[in-house]
């Protein structure tokens, strides 16, 4: 048989003992390196503290204490109505639109609180922006007004020069300038969904914020416009701090430094996190057995 | 609810650790086979076991393929996947102990049909061979039952493997001026080292049973740096 017997073959040149390296210790292991921050503008810490969500009288979030790291993407993972979406729409003060929702419980973006009685939360929205799952761009609009929509709302007036620097740059941040730049004017329906989304991600670092949240950015989407897409996000880490909703575990596993596992007990108890850690740790040897059966897929 | 989903990827990833496994029974089969061959200095024995080292290559081929395949197309995470990279190992560790076995009987026709043997040195060769047996089925038990002290303890009985051999070197030096007979206690030094190395791959599957329960991987003995 050729190929036992090449196996054969290589065992009997063994000489000696094959000495092995020192053991790989987790620490070693470790968690990926920070990309270096951005020059000039460092991403901020996103810390949520006993965090606690109510629709009226239904809580949907039970006590949940942590941090979203800057220039890391931090993915928030668990079966539906678990809390996770919940939980990241508190993060920008989006939870409240809702009629009868109440947060409870401290989140602060680099040791301010954006719930603070003086604090504006449109002002909250523009720091900490917000990509959602079903590609959501002013249908009417232009492409280009797409992207300039939230300098409109943001600074007042803006020079068309600045106005057109801002469009191309964060086209080009969103990997989607050399795709629409001769059709800027064209509506922004008319694109492809891959390309609605980039131009949401487009939309939403016009303004420069200091954290993008993503619900499930690439729920919509087929395969390549996804793995563009995640490509897409482990760039802007390195100017961002990135928290990402996502039901897909391999794009959990695939885009993201931090894993956040949330569960719920049952139906109609309130959601809680589980674990969180380097999303490396999660998908190897996870420390909590509700961890492990989700991640295995063994949760029905 | 756990265990109600991925029922068959379940029953294939059991049935693929009970194939490699299996494979530690072959080597037994083999090892046994081999020291009755060096026993009798039986030339045709010695044939079968280097023949039959096909089964355990094929049995390597056919689990290390079907484990690429689980990999592949069902994303395994968490204990699935160490158990997967530790099987992976384990074969490795399999296909080499069958290999030291095939080592053993080719040295077998070497000797020759009346070779100036040693007694001394055949039973001390014979101990080393029923001990390393011993460590086979240790190792294999101590995977099934995922028994992190039953793979420690393989390095305690390593080590009377490892003392066997040493003492086998110490004969060999003493055994005289007699060109043939020096030649034949060389030989059978190789075939001892063979064996030796039989033992040293069944704690490395002691280590294995470590990392499926740990996470952590990591020598239950450092011999490049020894404490």
């Amino acid at each position: 048989m050729g190929a036992a017997g090449a196996i054969r073959a290589e065992s009997e040149s063994e000489v000696g003992k094959v000495e092995m390296k020192p053991p790989i210790t987790e620490t070693q292991a470790g968690t990926p390196e920070a990309t270096p921050v951005a020059k000039g503008r460092a991403a901020k810490t996103l810390d949520a503290r006993e965090v606690n969500l109510f629709y009226g009288d239904f809580q949907a979030v039970e006590d949940v204490t942590m941090t979203v790291e800057p220039n890391k993407v931090t993915a928030l993972i668990g079966s539906s109505g678990c809390g996770k979406t919940t939980f990241l729409r508190s993060l920008n003060r989006m939870h409240e639109l809702n009629t009868g929702a109440r947060v409870e419980g401290s989140i602060q973006l680099d040791g301010q609180d954006i719930y603070g009685s003086k604090v504006d939360p449109v002002q909250v929205r523009r720091l900490i922006g917000m990509v959602f799952q079903q590609p959501n761009p002013f249908p009417t609009m232009s492409v280009y007004d797409n992207v300039a929509a939230g300098l409109n709302l943001n600074a007042g007036r803006v020079k068309k020069s600045e106005k057109d620097e801002v469009v191309e740059r964060s086209l080009r941040g969103a990997h989607l300038w050399n795709e629409v730049k001769d059709r800027l004017d064209k509506p922004g329906s008319g694109l492809s969904g891959g390309q609605q989304q980039r131009l949401c991600i487009a939309r939403a670092i016009a303004v420069e914020p200091e954290v993008l949240l993503m619900d499930e950015p690439c729920s919509a989407l087929d395969p390549v416009a996804t793995l563009a897409i995640e490509d897409l996000i482990g760039e802007l880490k390195s100017k961002y701090t990135i928290a990402i909703v996502t039901h897909n575990m391999q794009q959990a596993s695939r885009a993201s430094d931090i894993t956040a596992f949330f569960n719920l007990e049952e139906t109609g108890k309130p959601g809680r996190l589980v674990e969180i850690g380097p999303t490396e740790k999660i998908f190897t040897s996870p420390e909590k057995q509700a961890t492990e059966d989700y991640v295995s897929g063994r949760f029905g | 609810m756990p265990g109600t989903v991925r029922v068959e990827y379940q029953e294939e990833l059991d049935r693929l650790e009970s194939s490699a496994l299996g494979g530690l029974d072959l080597v037994s089969t083999a090892l046994s086979r081999t020291l009755e061959a060096v026993e009798h200095q039986d030339v045709e024995l010695a044939q079968v076991v280097v023949a039959d080292d096909d089964r355990i290559d094929g049995r390597y081929l056919e689990v290390h393929q079907a484990l690429i395949t689980l990999l592949a197309t069902q994303s395994p995470v968490a204990t699935d996947l160490r158990l997967i990279s530790a099987l992976l190992h384990v074969l490795k560790n399999i296909e080499r102990m069958g290999d030291q076995c095939v080592n053993v009987c080719k040295l077998i026709p070497l000797t020759g049909n009346e070779p100036p043997s040693d007694q001394e040195m055949v039973k001390l060769i014979l101990t080393m061979g029923g001990q390393t047996r011993t460590l086979i089925s240790q190792a294999k038990r101590a995977f099934e039952d995922r028994d992190i002290e039953l793979a420690q303890d393989l390095v305690r009985q390593d080590d009377v493997v490892d003392n066997l051999n040493r003492e086998c070197f110490r004969l060999a030096l003493e055994l005289g001026d007699d060109a043939d007979r020096r030649e034949w206690a060389m030989t059978m030094l190789l075939g001892a080292r063979a064996i030796e190395r039989i033992g040293d791959n069944a704690v490395d599957i002691g280590e294995q049973v470590a990392f499926v329960v740990t996470g952590l991987f990591q020598e239950f003995e450092d011999a490049s740096h020894p404490a």
